[in-house]
């Protein structure tokens, strides 16, 4: 055994424990202090009832937060809402994302000063994006103003953010233009991973430009979908800003969130147990979800 | 004849791309030029009158009236301060430690690393808001209300970023690395000298997510801060729609100075971003 | 030479003896309007040069998240000294022991100065809390020219106001004026607190009311009665036929502007509307609907049990209150005086002034938000009700979701006993 081999040996049994912690530690302690210990903090109010603002001594009351929680219908309308804001805007957010990324992947001029208009709106803070939106969004505003001149006067002003039904699917498309630059970023980079070369032997054997995006690039982009879908997933269970912002979860609940049911009930109602029950609820559903997704996609990617 | 029509073909394909992107531009582009039209326009009652036809786009009359509006009713060059210290701050401390212990999780073979991985992944998903209260109760014991550290500290280790460094490294090669061992150089030298350098560009991504998070951050600094000396522009935002009666004029006034240095900032280093994502975890 | 450097000497000595005693208080405000925000950091900087036992420092908080910032201070038991509050959370703050009594600080005659709408918000379980230096006055404001032309009366003073019939005849006269695009605005785009305080009135105009304030236990058969029906679906149809906006694009722009010829709203738009339409504003009295109610209450001064100072604390609110000072702060926001004799003092207020309506109206028919410590709950739902209201929800099912979401909070605080 030489020297350098020796050393190669001792090196590698180091690398245990040891000579990680110092690595480790840092963040390990935030990580325990600013949001482990608030975690289980939020399940160990879940049991109690502690308010916000109380002279009454809080005290435990087993599991009748989480009982409570079934009898409560906007929790559950809440609940159904998330689900159908992540059935619709994840898979349109993921398909407009991987169409601009096609679209500014293009080897000719202007494709980086287009990338970069389209990613503008990411870089925009939500509170301001929220804001400019419900004023294009008003009855007598800009996007009114626009249906009707296209339909040569033949639109009815409707109020976006004031009707049940239309009011949801109204957030859910300034979301998808506000979150999608960051996606299609994603995309681009996943699309300039692929060997040029898979393509050129596609020309070779004869395929046209749809056989080779379906055979060639999606499976390639197979890991890169794969985050977007998952991370999409979890940012649109978390929908606050906007609803808060915008409507406040109406027109008749039809743009409440969970979320928002846990801010209103913690901070407006004061009800700090319950709302801690529904946030661990909540967090497991979310869990839940991400685990079905990453089975039902099956990730190819070592994590380990 | 075969090669006519191809290039034929290319041709109206860039065309095709040419009116897509650009309408598609115009679609991204539009609020945010409406927001600095509004914020130009000095009359409220034009504003309100005009928000129906293309004319409100275009202000009659140019002004910085709402400009000046927003800096009499609030020092906004504090907020802008306060906000650029707390994101700064914030994401150079989170480089350091989230890099770390990235490293430290891919690099290094001990009991429980694997189960570590597994409990950063899970942490991935705890939505702030659902500790916010918690972690009120707590920094509050610590007596770090109204401060800047109360903004900071708990915002540097995060588990998606030290999860997408960890996904880098790991697929990082370790040729360097073996070879400095063997010159003798200590771990953390290793890690600061030769990973760190090399690393640039996932870091940068993983700046500017944690730039893009931090900046609109809100809930929490209205929770902690009280009076002008510690609190971001969100919040200082937020004062304006509280206060009645709201004028969209001073609104996207102060929308549009929040926004555009962002924007010119991200214009800046944007072809160093998109870089740096190609090379990341995230994709 | 010599004495001099020693008078010098002396004099320094006592400046910075008198600098060391100085009590620090810290007082936190709702940033409100311009104007409002600027007689009280006049008030802070004058009280300040005037004396030198006492330095108030002023901190001035968002009022969009005002209560949601002061819960989270009183969590941290981080209070200031001073606090001003919105009247109908006062009960709250007293109840989780966050104010501290202001009665040992309050000769009877001074007690006897102020409005009796002032002192019933403030006073909970027997004892004062708050003192605001003024209170609100919630009326209609009319454009004289268009109501003139609509060819409608116009009401002097209280016991001359519309009756209900009268009212909704005057909002269909005006909606046949050809520059007229609603009769009446409602702010049913302001959120928040004005749904509660500016639209409960027409509820208990109707009978109805937010909670039961016999016992203030529940809401049922109070806030979802046929009272309460008939009310909403009053107002309802105000939205639905067309004689209010139900999203005014701006704040008041359409009444001073002279589209809209009247405005429910309250004292604060008085500096404006003159403004824009000169010797047009009117002030016009609530209308007279089956009882005659209008709204009151308004922001308030408290003392934190958290202020180690409270004598020094009082100093500087009975500098507040001083009737010149009042004036001072009336005559910037329009806003009621809060004490009789600054109301004499007041060119606004006293008996003919073009705002006398208000203090009639709070002499005889304003009615105060509940006062009871599950205020901030029955806001919230009343609230929430609005929002669907206006959007077009069924009536009685946004009614009965109130009352328990009302009835709820009730039970989850125990009854909020006295502590």
């Amino acid at each position: 055994m030489n020297k350098a081999e020796k050393s190669r040996k001792m090196s590698y049994k180091q690398r245990g424990l040891k000579q990680a912690l110092p690595f480790l530690l840092p963040a390990s302690i935030l990580l325990f202090v600013f949001l482990i210990i608030p975690f289980f903090f939020a399940f160990y109010l879940s049991f109690t009832n502690t308010r916000l603002i109380s002279p009454i001594p809080p005290r435990f009351v087993g599991f009748s937060n989480y009982v409570r929680m079934l009898g409560d219908d906007l929790f559950g309308k809440a609940l159904l809402n998330n689900f159908y804001f992540v059935a619709i805007v994840v898979p349109l957010q993921t398909i407009f994302a991987l169409f601009l990324a096609i679209l500014v992947n293009q080897k000719i001029k202007g494709s980086t000063t287009f990338r970069t208009i389209y990613f503008l709106p990411t870089v925009t803070t939500m509170v301001v994006v929220a804001v400019i939106w419900t004023f294009l969004y008003h009855p007598e505003g800009t996007i009114n103003a626009i249906l009707s001149f296209i339909t040569f006067g033949n639109w009815e002003p409707i109020d976006f953010l004031s009707t049940e039904r239309i009011a949801f699917p109204t957030i859910m498309f300034l979301s998808i233009w506000q979150g999608v630059g960051f996606q299609m970023l994603i995309f681009l980079a996943g699309l300039q991973e692929i060997p040029e070369s898979l393509y050129e032997a596609a020309t070779i054997d004869g395929a046209n430009k749809w056989k080779q995006f379906i055979y060639i690039t999606l499976p390639q982009l197979k890991n890169t979908s794969i985050f977007v879908i998952i991370s999409t997933t979890i940012l649109a269970f978390k929908l606050f800003d906007q609803v808060y912002i915008m409507t406040s979860g109406g027109p008749n609940y039809s743009t409440y969130t969970v979320m928002l049911h846990i801010y209103n009930q913690g901070f407006r109602m004061q009800n700090v147990g319950y709302a801690s029950s529904l946030t661990v609820i909540f967090f497991l559903i979310i869990l839940g979800v991400s685990l079905i997704q990453r089975i039902l996609l099956r990730e190819e990617r070592e994590v380990f | 004849m075969r090669q006519r029509s191809r290039k034929r073909m290319i041709i109206i394909n860039r065309i095709i791309s040419y009116i897509l992107m650009i309408i598609l531009a115009i679609f991204f582009l539009f609020p945010l030029l409406y927001m600095i039209s509004v914020s130009l326009n000095p009359s409220e009652i034009d504003i309100v009158n005009q928000m129906s036809s293309i004319k409100g786009f275009i202000p009659t009359t140019i002004s910085i009236e709402n400009f000046k509006d927003v800096f009499d009713r609030m020092p906004f060059q504090r907020f802008l301060f306060n906000s650029v210290l707390i994101v700064g701050t914030t994401i150079i401390a989170g480089l350091i430690v989230n890099s770390m212990m990235a490293y430290g999780l891919a690099r290094f073979s001990f009991k429980g690393r694997k189960m570590l991985v597994s409990i950063i992944v899970a942490l991935i998903i705890i939505p702030f808001e659902a500790i916010a209260i918690p972690l009120l109760l707590i920094t509050n014991k610590m007596g770090w209300l109204d401060s800047y550290q109360v903004q900071i500290i708990p915002f540097i280790a995060n588990p998606l970023y030290i999860f997408l460094l960890y996904q880098f490294f790991i697929n990082f090669p370790k040729d360097l690395e073996e070879a400095a061992l063997i010159d003798g150089a200590g771990w953390f030298k290793i890690y600061w000298k030769i990973v760190l350098p090399l690393s640039r560009p996932v870091l940068a991504s993983v700046a500017i997510l944690h730039f893009l998070m931090q900046w609109g951050s809100f809930l929490w600094p209205l929770m902690v801060t009280r009076g002008y000396t510690y609190r971001p522009l969100t919040v200082a935002m937020q004062t304006f729609f509280g206060q009645a009666p709201i004028y969209w004029g001073d609104i996207m006034a102060f929308a549009t100075m929040m926004t555009i240095p962002v924007i010119i900032l991200f214009i800046f280093l944007q072809n160093q971003f998109v870089k740096s994502v190609a090379t990341t975890g995230i994709k | 030479m010599k004495k001099v450097v020693s008078i010098l000497f002396v004099l320094l000595i006592f400046l910075g003896i008198s600098v060391f005693s100085q009590v620090e208080i810290t007082m936190w405000f709702h940033s409100g309007r311009g104007e409002e925000r600027e007689v009280i950091e006049d008030q802070v900087k004058r009280f300040n040069a005037m004396q030198n036992e006492v330095k108030v420092v002023a901190v001035q908080l968002p009022e969009g998240s005002y209560n949601d910032q002061v819960n989270a201070a009183a969590l941290a038991g981080d209070l200031p000294d001073i606090l001003d509050l919105d009247g109908p959370f006062v009960s709250n703050y007293a109840w989780a022991g966050y104010l501290r009594p202001l009665d040992e600080f309050m000769p009877s005659e001074l007690k006897e100065d102020f409005l009796p709408s002032i002192i019933a918000q403030g006073t909970y379980n027997g004892k004062i809390y708050a003192l605001g230096t003024f209170d609100s006055g919630l009326a209609l404001w009319g454009n004289k020219a268009l109501l003139e032309k609509a060819n409608v009366r116009i009401p002097k003073n209280v016991e001359d106001a519309w009756t209900f019939t009268e009212f909704m005849d005057v909002l269909r006269r005006l909606k046949e004026l050809p520059e007229v695009t609603y009769s009446l605005d409602l702010k049913a785009n302001d959120r928040g607190e004005w749904y509660t305080y500016g639209l409960s009135p027409f509820f208990q105009g109707f009978g109805a009311d937010l909670i039961d304030r016999e016992t203030y236990m529940s809401a049922e058969g109070v806030l979802n009665g046929p009272e309460a029906v008939a009310a909403a679906s009053w107002l309802q149809a105000l939205f639905e036929q067309g004689f209010v906006n139900s999203n005014p694009p701006g704040y008041n722009v359409e009444f001073l502007n002279g589209e809209i010829p009247l405005e429910w709203a309250g004292h604060w738009e008085y500096p404006q509307g003159k403004g824009a339409l000169g010797d047009d504003l009117v002030l016009i009295p609530a209308p007279k609907f089956f009882k005659h109610v209008s709204g009151m209450g308004s922001w308030a001064w408290a003392i934190t049990t958290n202020s180690k100072n409270p004598e020094a604390s009082w100093k500087f609110l009975e500098f507040l209150l001083k009737p010149e000072e009042i004036v001072k702060m009336s005559n910037a926001n329009g806003a009621v005086p809060s004490r009789y004799s600054a109301i004499e003092l007041s060119e606004l207020y006293k008996e003919g002034g073009p705002l006398n309506i208000y203090v009639q109206q709070l002499n005889t028919i304003a009615l105060p938000r509940p006062v009871t410590p599950g205020y901030p709950a029955i806001t919230l739902a009343f609230q929430d009700m609005i929002g669907n209201l206006i959007r077009g929800v069924d009536v009685q099912e946004i009614l009965d979701r109130a009352v328990r979401v009302i009835d709820q909070d009730i039970e989850s605080n125990q009854g909020y006993p006295i502590y």
